[in-house]
């Protein structure tokens, strides 16, 4: 069941790029804490970018791994942006101060992302094994408004957190955010370690979604999103996506620091490297791609009617937890 | 989701005199948009194989998160509004290019210009 937008589309819409899976930090859930692999040096990274703006990849986001631990990251993104990218990233904040602020400003940056998981600072800096990252995290989101780049919050949902997402809301508004990411929980890496500690129910993801979906309905102060496929049957769902299911792999993809190209940040299937490899062919003709924009149902999404639109659900998941793309998303609650 | 624009359907009549014909056109630059390369040639050749391809589209623009397509012509005029040419120079450009008589393709063109103009996809520069 391949899309009509992936069939035209000659290269992903977004980059999701990991430069480093170095970070400062030591979070429960990340999916790259543990993972290793050569970085390259700054004129590789030129050299990719390169092959991004020749492709007309529109959009680049940084992530990681923290993009700031890496000193060349202004360089990277100022050239990004003289090629006609657009540039966000995701960043834990502690590392955004004023000056910091201004320079990512000055080299283009569309908007940065800063990772907040509780309205409770305690919480937040228990979650992320850093005590005082609450209070750098939201002094970032200060500095960055006040040098006039768009900021955004993402927070990934869990038993930390579910029962009061409205007070994260409440802070991104005391804070001038313009968009809030409520992510949804993959288990992958620390993730699936962890998962028994951080994850919720099939039934607990129903009903959160059920609640977070009204409260999207009734707001007009701040976009809020949530790029989770297993909530497309849901009512009050109307987010206009171009593709049904999960977008990895159609509308993005994902690098990580050495060049090689994943489907997403948490699948760990190298496509190939795009440095090494004719990205065209990468694109058009990956057998991993293919069957990913191919999903067949499989499981309970045999005699699913909600199967057309979430395509099973986020095949990060499923492939974490079976090892197989077409089986249901463990989170589904049908 | 998608909508293709068909030059040939959106009319359109020069009235505004020579002036009108000398101002700089330009995208918006917020939208992000890009040339899908592979489509093009596939409908170039089929264009060349005598095909209707005027609903075919191989220029995407994503604008508030929503995908447009634009077809082959919408997409050479789209690709041509660089803040350097005016709806003149496109006429004369495209007239190069495509086979169709001269005062319908003026006509057509600038009904298309007229449209996005209207829209917010384009401005004078």
């Amino acid at each position: 069941m391949a899309d009509a937008v992936t069939e035209l589309f000659s290269a992903p819409l977004t980059f999701n790029w990991t430069l480093s899976f170095r970070c400062n930090f030591s979070c429960s859930h990340c999916y790259s804490r543990d993972e290793q692999a050569e970085e390259l040096p700054t004129a590789d990274i030129l050299r990719i970018i390169d092959i991004l703006a020749e492709k007309q990849v529109p959009f680049i986001n940084f992530g990681g791994g923290e993009p700031l631990i890496r000193d060349d990251l202004f360089e990277i993104a100022d050239y990004a942006t003289g090629k006609g990218l657009n540039v966000s990233m995701n960043s834990n904040g502690w590392l955004v101060d004023t000056a910091a602020a201004n320079r990512l400003r000055a080299c283009g940056f569309k908007s940065v992302g800063i990772s907040i998981d509780s309205a409770e600072a305690a919480l937040h800096d228990d979650f992320r094994n850093m005590p005082g990252s609450f209070d750098r995290a939201v002094a970032a989101l200060d500095h960055l408004r006040r040098a006039g780049v768009r900021t955004t919050m993402s927070s990934v949902i869990s038993r930390i957190n579910y029962r009061n997402f409205r007070d994260l809301l409440d802070l991104a508004r005391a804070h001038g955010v313009a968009q809030v990411y409520l992510h949804n929980f993959k288990c992958s890496g620390r993730g699936l370690k962890n998962r028994e500690d951080l994850d919720l129910s099939p039934e607990e993801w129903k009903a959160f979604y059920v609640e977070a979906l009204q409260v999207k309905q009734e707001t007009t102060d701040l976009l809020i999103s949530f790029d989770d496929p297993v909530i497309s049957s849901l009512p009050g769902y109307d987010e206009k996506s171009l593709v049904s299911g999960s977008s990895c792999g159609k509308l993005s993809l994902h690098m990580r620091p050495n060049g090689d190209i994943t489907p997403c940040g948490f699948i760990p299937l190298v496509v190939g490297n795009i440095l090494k490899d004719d990205f065209d062919t990468l694109w058009y003709d990956s057998p991993i791609l293919k069957k990913m924009r191919n999903k067949e149902a499989s499981g309970k999404c045999m005699d699913c009617g909600a199967f057309e639109k979430c395509l099973g659900g986020c095949t990060a998941r499923a492939f974490a937890v079976t090892g197989e793309f077409n089986q249901p998303d463990p989170h589904c609650w049908k | 989701m998608a909508s293709s624009f068909d030059p040939e359907t959106l009319g359109g009549k020069i009235t505004q005199g020579r002036n009108r014909l000398l101002k700089k056109l330009l995208r918006n630059p917020d939208i992000v948009w890009r040339v899908e390369k592979r489509r093009e040639a596939e409908i170039v050749k089929a264009l060349e194989a005598g095909e209707d391809v005027s609903d075919k589209g191989s220029v995407i623009l994503i604008i508030s998160g929503m995908m447009h397509q634009l077809n082959l012509v919408g997409g050479k005029i789209w690709s041509l509004c660089d803040g350097q040419r005016s709806l003149g120079d496109l006429i004369e450009a495209l007239a190069v290019e495509f086979e169709v008589e001269r005062d319908e393709l003026a006509e057509d063109v600038e009904g298309f210009v007229d449209d996005l103009l209207q829209r917010g996809w384009l401005k004078h520069g």
